[in-house]
């Protein structure tokens, strides 16, 4: 079997601006915040990013990254708004596709099935349509009920942490969650997974229940052996989020000053 | 949560003259023994669907149980035709049988629907076939975001749903695994459900491959060891090739047929 192992420059690499690329992870939780940084650094441009959005969203828009946001929402969690997003949003500097989070769900699930659209009940009833102009709704062709016509959201490339991984993509989440990650792989013509640690295979069924191998070797380009890659954001059961840098990262949407010091110091020479 | 019942009781319980009744179990697993109960108990104008009917809905039809077959593909398997599915649709014996032919992938795709509480599913299918012209409720959907069309299905919604899995525990959590088909879509699908297991043990450990019908969704669990024979339950039994093959001349001649019943069926105890 191939070993796909590589590193994150590799994974820039193979990324270009201009690119629609999917971030896995929910909120402030298991964000793969080092492949982000990899694009910070890069030379990456005009990027549509699909997430449900956290720190990765936040930190794109505030170094100029993004052209255009799909989500469900963007939160830090214990910080219920990324500010930085949020003055992004503000000026009007990106196109935004706001979405409920059961649509986001389907248009990467309608990705995945190579299908270009799929009904859903998700945002009826609801301004998603009058913000979303160009959404669309079906007729049911039986009883004439009218549904959301939720476009297939493929990807270019997608980014994921996982808590494991093997040396050929199969990968393990042991938190109480495995968000979307699955589909985001499945969505993205090239799908790359970040982990705290690359595993034997036999490994994985060892420490944990078989439900958790949420992704596998078939969805996946490269894995990125990268401990530590999704903080500041939580990793469970390897780390907790860390709330002091969440925090000091909010507070760096303050000024440029602030934001250049922050950027500085945990970016090193990303952000000119 | 699902109550442990006998098969008799459990199929006296949940399935009504009428109904629209669905066996699932694909190759493997399935519920042939809950398919004789409900000769035994003489139930009659059910509507039977499943992917694939073979020996199960022979006799249910021969028996004069069904009043309209919804499939995708029928016949006895690695043998050759069902013979009583045959002369009821040729020649009306026992009862005329109205027939409603699908895809495999859209009676699939039915169930997902039915399971996800939208009214109709949407596939790249039927295209190419003369399916269409037969079956009324294959109809095309255009794309609203692309132009291409599609084909729209309407979703499956049994008012019971019978297979046949495993094991349960005592709380009527069902546990299933080898070829799982699309059991675990049937159930959720459907109204009511009743799971014949090979056992009920104390506690569910988990197994690679292995899905869950948690107790909350199924109505009703028995325990029929053998249950699904001549078919087979991976790592209980094999399949009994020549049961299928013997099926063959009892299933050709009606009086042989009506003898089997007889002797087999009604002559013979309930399993469980």
């Amino acid at each position: 079997m191939v070993d796909k192992r590589m590193t994150g420059a590799d994974v820039i690499s193979r990324l270009r601006s201009g690119m629609t690329i999917g971030i896995g992870g929910w909120g402030s939780r298991r964000k793969p915040m080092s492949l982000v940084r990899e694009i910070l650094r890069s030379d990456l441009r005009d990027l549509t990013i699909v997430s449900y959005g956290g720190p990765d969203v936040g930190l794109l828009c505030a170094a100029g990254k993004v052209r255009k946001l799909v989500f469900g929402f963007v939160s830090l969690d214990s910080i219920a708004l990324d500010p930085h997003f949020r003055a992004t949003r503000q000026a009007g500097a990106i196109d935004v596709v706001e979405l409920d989070e059961g649509m986001l769900q389907w248009g990467l699930y309608a990705a995945g099935l190579n299908l270009p659209f799929l009904p859903t009940r998700a945002g009826l009833g609801s301004d998603v349509l009058t913000h979303t102009p160009e959404l669309r709704t079906v007729i049911d062709p039986y009883d004439g009920d009218e549904l959301v016509a939720m476009p297939a959201l493929p990807l270019d490339a997608a980014v994921v942490h996982m808590n494991r991984a093997d040396e050929h993509g199969n990968a393990q989440f042991l938190g109480p969650d495995p968000y979307f990650d699955d589909l985001f792989c499945m969505a993205a013509e090239q799908a790359f997974v970040s982990c705290e640690r690359i595993v034997p295979t036999a490994e994985f069924t060892e420490v944990a229940h078989p439900a958790t191998l949420r992704i596998s070797r078939m969805m996946v380009t490269g894995v990125v052996e990268a401990p530590g890659g999704a903080r500041f954001t939580s990793c469970v059961p390897d780390y907790e989020r860390d709330e002091e840098l969440q925090r000091e990262y909010a507070a760096a949407a303050a000024d440029d000053e602030a934001w250049q010091a922050f950027a500085g110091r945990y970016l090193r020479e990303a952000l000119a | 949560m699902a109550d442990i019942v006998s098969l008799r009781e459990g199929l006296a319980e949940l399935v009504s003259d009428g109904d629209l009744v669905a066996m699932e179990g694909f190759t493997h697993l399935i519920p042939v023994a809950a398919g004789q109960e409900l000769i035994r108990q003489r139930r009659k104008d059910l509507t039977l669907a499943r992917m694939t009917p073979d020996i199960v809905y022979d006799q249910l039809i021969g028996a004069g149980c069904a009043r309209k077959l919804i499939f995708s593909w029928g016949g006895n398997p690695g043998v050759g035709s069902l013979h009583r599915f045959r002369d009821a649709v040729e020649h009306g014996w026992p009862a005329p049988l109205e027939i409603e032919e699908h895809s495999h992938a859209g009676m699939a795709n039915r169930y997902v629907a039915g399971a996800a509480g939208l009214p109709f599913a949407v596939l790249r299918g039927y295209v190419g076939t003369d399916l269409p012209k037969h079956t009324e409720n294959i109809k095309p959907i255009e794309c609203p975001f692309t132009g291409e069309q599609l084909t729209a299905v309407p979703a499956l919604n049994p008012d019971v749903t019978v297979v046949h899995a495993q094991r349960a525990d005592s709380h009527g959590n069902v546990q299933l695994w080898g070829i799982t088909g699309v059991q675990k879509e049937a159930v959720l699908a459907a109204k009511r459900s009743l799971v014949t297991v090979e056992e009920v043990v104390p506690e569910l450990t988990p197994r690679a491959g292995a899905i869950v019908l948690p107790s909350w969704a199924v109505t009703a669990v028995a325990e029929v060891p053998g249950g699904a024979r001549p078919s087979y339950a991976q790592d209980y039994y094999e399949r009994a090739n020549t049961s299928y093959q013997e099926w063959d001349a009892i299933s050709r001649d009606r009086e042989r047929f009506q003898e089997w019943l007889a002797d087999q069926v009604y002559g013979a105890e309930v399993k469980s």
